[in-house]
């Protein structure tokens, strides 16, 4: 059981041997969105100014931008997923441990008893 | 549970450790960013052919190079206090448990309702039947219900040590003649492994901590059965 669990959890690569991108949320679309948009602006400015040392520094700025931009997008939404799925989480225990009671989440509010 | 070789955190137990893991993940892109930026400097410094020996001063690098490590801590300090704040909550716990520590084994306490107490010595290598963890299994494992918010209260008998449970995200120094408290809640069921993590004598590597979640009704059976036991 315990070589299964192994062999499905994929042995991450980690760039510059700290940040493992393949076990951590949004760091891969983080990097290809950062190469990606490197490699946009670097050869833009190059084709603008046909400066060489200045377009890698643009090209590398691009990178820092692009994978931060990229990443707080990406962790954000990553974060209102978690808050939902836990909400979630506790409305299906809450209806569980109080269905049928006046605690009852799914109770209407204002709905006329029998006369 | 740890694997061979792991560098990184074990797979998170509790809410708190999934918090601290997604600002691990934070602060690990940040200082990957910054490590880029610094291998990136050095290499156009080395290939540079510009050379000044004038340059006193220049403002907007030095405004730059002072605005920017400010604004990089206060993206680091915000989630991180956060995360503290979230740790300190009161959360009314269901189940207080005393965790003491010994030369060199852990007991455990569970007096909410009856008068519970066992201890947990490490199982000896010896001893291990095939598929239990070399220097992590325990005889007596805390056993705990899941889902719920757990009191763990710590303390020692004779000298330091350390009740710490990394899936769980919990480590609290067991000091002798002080009561230390910690709460955790075990989202999913499950053995989680810990060692002591205070130096505290010739075994201080040989007492480890083995929690175990289980669904309520397991709990209450387990309890009656141990109950049963120290009564026999």
């Amino acid at each position: 059981m315990a070589g299964e669990e192994q062999e499905s959890k994929t042995k991450g690569f980690r760039l510059l041997g700290i940040l493992d991108v393949q076990n951590t949320p949004c760091a891969r679309d983080a990097i290809l969105h950062g190469a990606g948009g490197s490699l946009a602006a670097g050869l833009l400015h190059f084709l603008a100014t046909s400066r060489v040392k200045r377009s890698f520094d643009v090209g590398f700025a691009g990178f820092m931008l692009t994978t931060l931009g990229s990443w707080f997008y990406c962790r954000m939404n990553n974060a209102k997923l978690r808050v939902q799925q836990r909400m979630i989480q506790d409305g299906i225990k809450n209806k569980v441990v109080y269905e049928g009671s006046v605690l009852d989440p799914t109770n209407k509010p204002g709905a006329p008893g029998p006369s | 549970m740890a694997h061979p070789s792991q560098l990184g955190f074990q797979d998170a137990a509790s809410p708190v450790m999934e918090e601290l893991l997604h600002f691990h993940d934070h602060a690990l892109m940040i200082v990957f960013l910054i490590s880029t930026l610094v291998l990136y400097i050095i290499v156009a410094m080395v290939t540079t052919k510009l050379t000044n020996k004038y340059i006193l001063d220049s403002q907007e690098i030095e405004i730059i190079w002072t605005v920017l490590p400010a604004v990089i801590l206060i993206l680091i300090a915000l989630p991180s206090l956060r995360i503290l704040y979230l740790m300190d909550e009161i959360n009314d716990p269901h189940l207080t448990i005393k965790a003491m520590g010994h030369q060199w084994y852990w007991s455990y306490e569970y007096t909410d309702y009856e008068d519970l107490g066992f201890d947990s010595y490490m199982i000896p290598t010896q001893d291990l039947t095939p598929g239990q963890f070399r220097l992590l299994e325990a005889d007596h494992r805390m056993v705990i219900p899941v889902e719920s918010p757990i009191r763990v209260l710590v303390s020692a008998e004779d000298v330091l040590h350390s009740w710490a449970v990394p899936a769980l995200g919990v480590k609290m120094d067991a000091v002798p003649g002080r009561l230390n408290q910690t709460a955790f809640i075990a989202s999913r069921p499950g053995v989680f492994y810990g060692q002591c993590s205070e130096i505290c004598g010739a075994n201080h590597s040989f007492m480890p901590i083995v929690v175990e979640a289980v669904p309520l009704e397991h709990f209450e059976n387990w309890s009656s059965l141990m109950l049963e036991d120290a009564s026999l």
